[in-house]
């Protein structure tokens, strides 16, 4: 107590002169109203500054909620661009309208190994999250894998990055299918398979996913094709597919659950019979 | 002492009346006024108590401010003049004369005259700044400080001159 008021009393000239500064300094903005307009808008730069830094403190504490409510948000829109990509590739008459038999899950990626020759993914939602085996697992742009074995709270996707997986792809401008295989190195870059030979394939169409799998719908965006080559021997062309995303560099993904699996099964059963 | 107050006094209400009903009328060159009552912050007596002296200072530019209808601009000139007054005298006489018994029997006209150009000269910046309150005026806040600085300047050495005659 005794040093404040030391202090005050040392600095009693510096102290009453802030205080009548302030005091003419209201006089000032009462007396005219350009001077009050001035001050305002400083004292409004000021004010909006100091504002400005607590809210970005309290939004950095905030930032777990906002990813979440963002990430749930973003299914929700993920959903419907799927269903917007998907429907218009499906002839009207052979789809009910509008019917878009898959249901989206957002989900973080706790592990993604990609130096192997065959890859996982490990997620942090399990069955307890109603994942279940062969569920497609994708990411905002592009394709990740299929879910292989869940545990209660985890699950362990195969990722792309496989050199065993083949996913069904065709080309987006006109319906050329084929099958999407990892090379085994760079993880960006795929090789397109199997495809129905039509010798105008371009460098630059985009591929989608095929939709002849129940895992993916229709429509997805992949990759595009970075190198056609004729190979001298036998005819055939071998051609080079490069990813939209690095699926190594994912840390949120989806997981798509086709409604309609449990009857394409029975169907698939019946055929086989 | 006694008289070193009504002295005072005098000295302050009659700058004050001379300042606001003549001199903020001269518009010299089209808006010069000099600045007069700065002459009661200068003849000041400087072994007095600095606290009391930047109320008076306070006082002196409020109260030419509500008689002459302006904004708070001598106010603040006028109050930070009173309290930078101390520095500006360290500056001005050096470390060694802090406090001199009084400012008229200074004997060194040179550093009066650099102390005298301090004052004028910051209060006048202080003073446009304030009236001006804009940075896009930078221009005419200095040239206004600069013009009626000299303007001012020359009537406290008359008026200073004049003064020690008379005693």
């Amino acid at each position: 107590m005794q040093l404040v008021i030391n202090a005050l009393l040392r600095f009693r000239n510096s102290i009453l002169y802030l205080i009548l500064l302030g005091i003419s300094l209201l006089f000032l903005s009462n007396k005219s109203d350009f001077h009050q307009y001035k001050l305002e808008k400083y004292s409004l730069y000021l004010s909006g500054g100091i504002y400005n830094f607590f809210s970005d403190i309290s939004d950095y504490f905030d930032l777990k909620k906002v990813n979440l409510r963002l990430s749930k948000e973003n299914s929700t829109l993920k959903f419907l661009e799927l269903k917007s990509q998907a429907l218009p590739l499906y002839r009207d008459k052979i789809i009910e309208a509008g019917r878009f038999p898959f249901q989206l899950k957002s989900v973080k990626i706790i592990k993604n190994s990609f130096q192997n020759q065959r890859n996982y993914l490990i997620l942090d939602q399990g069955s307890k999250n109603g994942i279940r085996p062969e569920m497609a697992v994708i990411s905002s742009q592009g394709i990740l894998g299929i879910v292989k074995s869940v545990s209660k709270h985890y699950s362990s996707i195969i990722s792309i990055l496989h050199l065993d997986l083949k996913i069904n792809v065709r080309l987006k401008n006109k319906s050329a299918f084929g099958s999407l295989v990892w090379k085994g190195n760079d993880p960006k870059k795929f090789s397109l398979e199997d495809i129905i030979l039509s010798s105008d394939i371009k460098v630059g169409d985009t591929l989608i996913t095929g939709g002849m799998s129940s895992y993916f719908p229709l429509g997805i965006p992949v990759g595009q094709i970075s190198k056609v080559e004729t190979s001298s021997e036998n005819g055939y062309f071998k051609i080079s597919v490069e990813l939209f995303k690095d699926p190594s560099q994912v840390n949120y993904a989806y997981v798509l659950e086709n409604i309609d699996i449990e009857e394409l099964k029975k169907l698939k059963l019946g055929i086989s019979r | 002492m006694n008289s070193y107050i009504l002295k005072t006094v005098v000295f302050f209400f009659s700058l004050l009346v001379l300042q606001v009903f003549v001199f903020n009328h001269i518009n010299f060159l089209g808006g010069i006024n000099p600045m007069l009552y700065l002459l009661f912050l200068i003849n000041y007596r400087f072994d007095q108590d600095q606290t009391f002296f930047i109320l008076l200072g306070f006082l002196l530019g409020f109260s030419i401010d509500l008689l002459s209808q302006t904004g708070g601009a001598h106010t603040i000139a006028a109050l930070s003049i009173s309290f930078l007054r101390p520095l500006i005298i360290r500056y001005s006489f050096g470390v060694i004369a802090e406090t001199p018994k009084s400012f008229q029997s200074s004997p060194k006209t040179l550093n009066r005259l650099i102390f005298l150009f301090f004052t004028i000269s910051i209060h006048h910046l202080i003073y446009f700044i304030f009236v001006y309150f804009s940075l896009d005026a930078l221009y005419l806040i200095l040239k206004n400080t600069f013009l009626s600085s000299i303007f001012s300047l020359i009537l406290v050495l008359l008026t200073n001159s004049l003064y020690r005659t008379k005693q």
